[in-house]
């Protein structure tokens, strides 16, 4: 009987990029769901476990059958990301099932008690690559610690009090916080625990990923800027291996050019960016799409040109993606969103998105800056707006600064249009943006404020998202919990550093206590009254339109004629 | 025919009495002359109106359109670039012709300009993209005039097409109800009594009274036709099955411009379930994105003058208050009468009350139900479709 344990090697977590029906999956009759299926980001072959280890004895349940949800057949050939083959899905009986459930709650208890870190740290789930049904196994620890040593020892040892089970169920299928202050060995990049190959990253590569984790760099622009610009700074100094793969190159009989643009591709690009995504922060769906780009850009080069070309051409287009798809097109998007901004109007906008800041910014250039005034909706716990308002003070407009829960008091009062940005845009018109930012297109579209969410064609993404919960990001759950609010003063730390003691500074000590903290929320297209993008403002209802008509290519429909 | 706006110039006009114009009709450039002409089907009499009832009279952007055509017809330009320009130039002349000058009134009947902005934009870009595909500029003109002379049988072709779409909704025994004079809806209703037997229920639509005119054509063409107040509309709802009207413009999300009242119309429709069709043609799309009223293109100072004449006073105190109401099929056309000598008449300075008369308003796409069009039966999410594609 071979089985599979939650252990990963190098503490490295499972990508969060399931497959558009992984909901449905979830729903299936193992419980709890999330922790039985994991999609891994197959962009490497690298991080890829096969480990055989003796099952805990606590257990008598059938394995987690669902855990490896992969198509494990060809581990060594990376599928192409946007292929997923739904896993077999095993059949148990009602009591495999049941023991199923207790094993891996059981486990992730003993995960949850064993580490500090609560939704956090180490790697979120065991991944296995088979499928088949295995008895006397210990399901992989779903969420919370899924080391295999500890699910182990912890099996092995009396339950753990499951009160004090710090992992969210609901939850526990994304990529779980790693707080970067305790796992720096990963950012120095040392070893990645690859079966393959030991990872040199360029040095750009690590400092962009330690800024992704620790959030120096934030917002969708930003990030996919600062990817493109690494990448550049990578392929600039990228060197050739030395020809000297005389199997592999004569396998392909293209010789050394061929093995540029593979090389770039395997050995450069897509480890770098898994790095990114699975160590560090995952994407965001603007860096995944600029990134999809970037692998086209690299697959549709010529076959015979030099190096130097190569790099030449990749930098040229990495330049001319970030000129036309991010910045003319913030700039078209500011002149389609200031003509809707007319004299005595007050605009709300929430959080702090680079294209809202531009457009309002230029505006008060060019209408005047007294023509409107602005106010700026904040929350906790990123409080990113505090920069807007800065920044658009010092360019003269009248701005006022609240939190999210004196909302309704403003919106119901005095707001004319509210503007907000997105991180992306699904394929049904709703729109993926800060968490938050649900509340603030709700309650306008109640009090009948239009809504104009400014967004570049560049975020569009083709799935289509339900709900919040499917995909999200979990963040810091320690600023939740942090102290900085008006009781306690504007400083949270005391001098030598640490933590002012706040009401739950010690959650982790408590039971029956869990903290969640989520980085997006999706808008229903409902409540959104128009998108600006660089084509104009559209209704929610056009964006599959768009999509269409920027890539015709991939339509297929049985109306190509009339198109 | 191209050269008898030429020979028209020389002809002076006297100017329009009740409105004080600048510019008699002689100094207007041959773009205003042709738009005249075409709207009117005259350019001798600078008062006429469009007959409302004539089948043939074209619509304001096809108007548009064909003036263009005589744009192009003089241009002197060798290049693409140069009759860009001169399309331009005279696109807008013709738009601050309808929102500013006062002779347009009367020559646009009161409608927006929304169409006749459609009708050029859409035009310069069919010419634009003919270009790509023909480059040679001489052919390009040349089957540019020839797409062009056709446009008019389009525009009456696109009104029977709406008008068979839009038939199957109509059933036996159903009351229709609609708002304001459009010959697109017109003729839907018309033809579609050929076959059914149906009722209709026409608000009276001031100021201009279009429903009272509505009235009349249905009338003659013997559909059994009631006539109702403006504010009567959520009264009669409950009693009708489905509303039915047409459109000056249809905007980017779906939604309509169309004659004031026509926004309340849809809000009422939807609240008591009844399906709100709108029968418009395609050349009426227009890249515009209103957020709410106040969002709509500005008018320009031709708004019609009100007037608050007493008339049902009149009838029922015999004579003694008010003020006798026209005869009875004549539509009341916002004649200026001097009311100070009528006792029971209200009277205020325009300084003391402002009174607004916007001819338009615009209906959101959520409160649409169809789209009858040339295209098919759309629904309002596809306007945007097929605008994306029309302006790529």
């Amino acid at each position: 009987i071979s089985h599979f344990s939650s252990k990963t090697r190098g503490g490295e977590d499972p990508p969060t990029h399931p497959h558009p029906l992984y909901h449905i999956y979830a729903r299936s009759n193992l419980r709890p769901v999330a922790s039985s299926f994991d999609l891994r980001f197959p962009l490497t072959q690298h991080n890829i476990t096969m480990a055989d280890e003796a099952p805990p004895a606590a257990a008598p349940a059938p394995a987690a059958a669902g855990t490896g949800a992969k198509p494990e057949k060809k581990e060594k050939k990376a599928p192409p990301k946007d292929l997923v083959i739904p896993p077999k899905k095993p059949k148990l009986s009602k009591a495999e099932r049941r023991a199923l459930q207790e094993a891996q709650r059981a486990a992730k208890a003993a995960g949850g008690g064993g580490k500090k870190g609560g939704g956090g740290g180490g790697a979120g789930k065991g991944g296995k690559k088979k499928v088949d049904v295995h008895k006397g196994e210990a399901g992989s620890g779903g969420a919370g610690g899924g080391s295999s040593r500890k699910a182990a020892a912890a099996a092995a040892a009396p339950a753990v009090d499951p009160s004090m089970d710090k992992s969210l169920p609901s939850f526990s299928h994304l990529q779980q916080y790693r707080d970067p202050k305790h796992f720096e060995e990963e950012f120095s990049g040392i070893s990645l625990g690859a079966s393959n190959s030991v990872q040199n990253f360029h040095p750009a590569v690590l400092s962009l990923g330690m800024q992704y984790a620790s959030g120096t760099i934030r917002g969708g622009n930003a990030r996919a800027k600062a990817m493109l610009r690494t990448f550049q700074q990578v392929i600039r100094d990228y060197e050739p291996p030395a020809p000297s793969s005389s199997s592999s190159s004569s396998s392909r009989g293209g010789g050394k050019e061929d093995d540029v643009r593979h090389d770039l591709d395997h050995r450069i690009i897509k480890p770098a960016f898994q790095y990114w995504t699975t160590k560090c922060r995952p994407h965001s769906v603007s860096m995944g799409n600029a990134f999809t780009f970037l692998k086209l850009a690299v697959a549709s080069l010529d076959r015979d040109m030099s190096v130097e070309e190569v790099k030449e051409i990749l930098v040229d287009t990495i330049d001319a993606y970030i000129h036309e798809r991010i910045d003319i097109a913030d700039e078209a998007i500011c002149k389609h969103g200031s003509s809707k901004i007319v004299d005595g109007d007050v605009i709300l906008t929430y959080g702090c998105s680079s294209v809202v800041e531009v457009l309002l910014t230029d505006a008060a250039q060019e209408k005047g800056a007294d023509t409107f005034r602005v106010i700026v909706v904040d929350s906790r716990p990123l409080l990113e707006g505090r920069a807007l308002v800065a920044r658009l003070a010092d360019a003269g407009i009248e701005c006022t600064y609240i939190l999210l829960n004196a909302l309704s008091y403003v919106m119901m009062r005095e707001v004319t249009k509210v503007f907000l940005g997105a991180a992306a845009l699904m394929s049904d018109g709703s729109v993926l943006s800060r968490v938050g930012t649900a509340c603030v297109a709700l309650m306008a579209r109640s009090n009948n404020i239009p809504v104009l969410v400014c967004c570049e064609t560049y975020k569009i993404s083709n799935r289509v998202q339900l709900e919040s919960i499917t995909v999200n990001e979990l963040g810091n759950p320690d600023d939740v919990i942090s102290a900085r609010c008006a009781m306690n003063g504007a400083a949270s730390t005391a001098a030598d550093g640490k933590q002012i003691d706040s009401v739950l500074g010690n959650w982790r000590d408590m039971p029956n206590l869990k903290v969640l903290s989520l980085l997006y929320d999706l808008t229903p297209s409902e409540f959104v009254s128009g998108i600006v993008t660089e084509m104009g403002i559209l209704p929610a209802t056009s964006v599959a339109v768009l999509l269409r008509e920027m890539n015709p290519q991939d339509t297929n429909t049985a109306f190509m004629g009339s198109m | 025919l191209a050269r008898i706006p030429q020979l028209a110039e020389t002809a002076t006009r006297p100017p329009q009495t009740t409105m004080s114009s600048s510019t008699t009709t002689t100094d207007e450039s041959p773009v205003l002359q042709d738009l005249r002409r075409h709207l009117t089907g005259s350019s001798t009499d600078s008062g006429a109106a469009i007959d409302p009832e004539h089948r043939t009279a074209v619509a304001l952007p096809v108007a548009a359109i064909k003036s263009l055509l005589g744009v192009i017809q003089r241009s002197q330009a060798n290049t693409m670039m140069g009759l860009q320009e001169e399309l331009r130039g005279a696109a807008e002349e013709m738009m601050a012709f309808a929102t500013d000058c006062p002779g347009s009134l009367q020559l646009l009947g009161g409608r927006s300009h929304i169409a006749l902005a459609s009708g050029c934009e859409l035009f310069m870009k069919y010419v634009t993209r003919a270009y790509l595909e023909l480059p040679d500029f001489a052919a390009c003109i040349a089957q540019i005039m020839e797409r062009g002379e056709r446009f008019a049988g389009i525009s009456l072709a696109a009104r029977d097409r709406i008008a068979d779409v839009g038939q199957a909704f109509i059933q036996d025994g159903q009351t229709v109800l609609t708002h304001g004079w459009s010959r697109v809806v017109s003729n839907l209703l018309v033809k579609a009594a050929e076959h059914r037997h149906f009722s209709i229920v026409v608000l009276e639509g001031r100021p201009d009274a279009a429903g009272a005119k509505a009235a009349k054509v249905y009338a003659d063409a013997g559909i059994p036709t009631t006539v109702v107040l403006d504010s009567a509309m959520s009264y009669v709802m409950e009693n009708v099955d489905l509303v039915i009207v047409g459109a000056e413009g249809v905007v980017e999300n779906g939604g309509i411009v169309n004659k004031i009242g026509t926004y309340g119309l849809g809000i009422a429709a939807r609240e008591l379930g009844k399906p709100f069709y709108v029968a418009a043609e395609s050349y009426k799309f227009a890249r515009l994105f209103p957020l709410n009223q106040s969002d709509l293109p500005p008018l320009g100072r031709n708004a019609a003058i009100l007037s608050f004449v007493d008339t049902a006073s009149w009838e029922m105190t015999g004579g003694l208050v008010g003020r006798p109401p026209p005869s009875a099929k004549e539509g009341a056309d916002g004649e200026q009468v001097d009311s100070s000598s009528i006792p029971g008449v209200v009277q205020f300075k325009s300084e003391q009350v402002k009174v607004k008369n916007p001819p338009c308003d615009y209906t959101p796409a959520k409160y649409i139900t169809l789209l009858f069009t040339d295209l098919g039966v759309l629904t309002p999410s596809a306007v945007s479709d097929e605008l994306i594609r029309l302006y790529q």
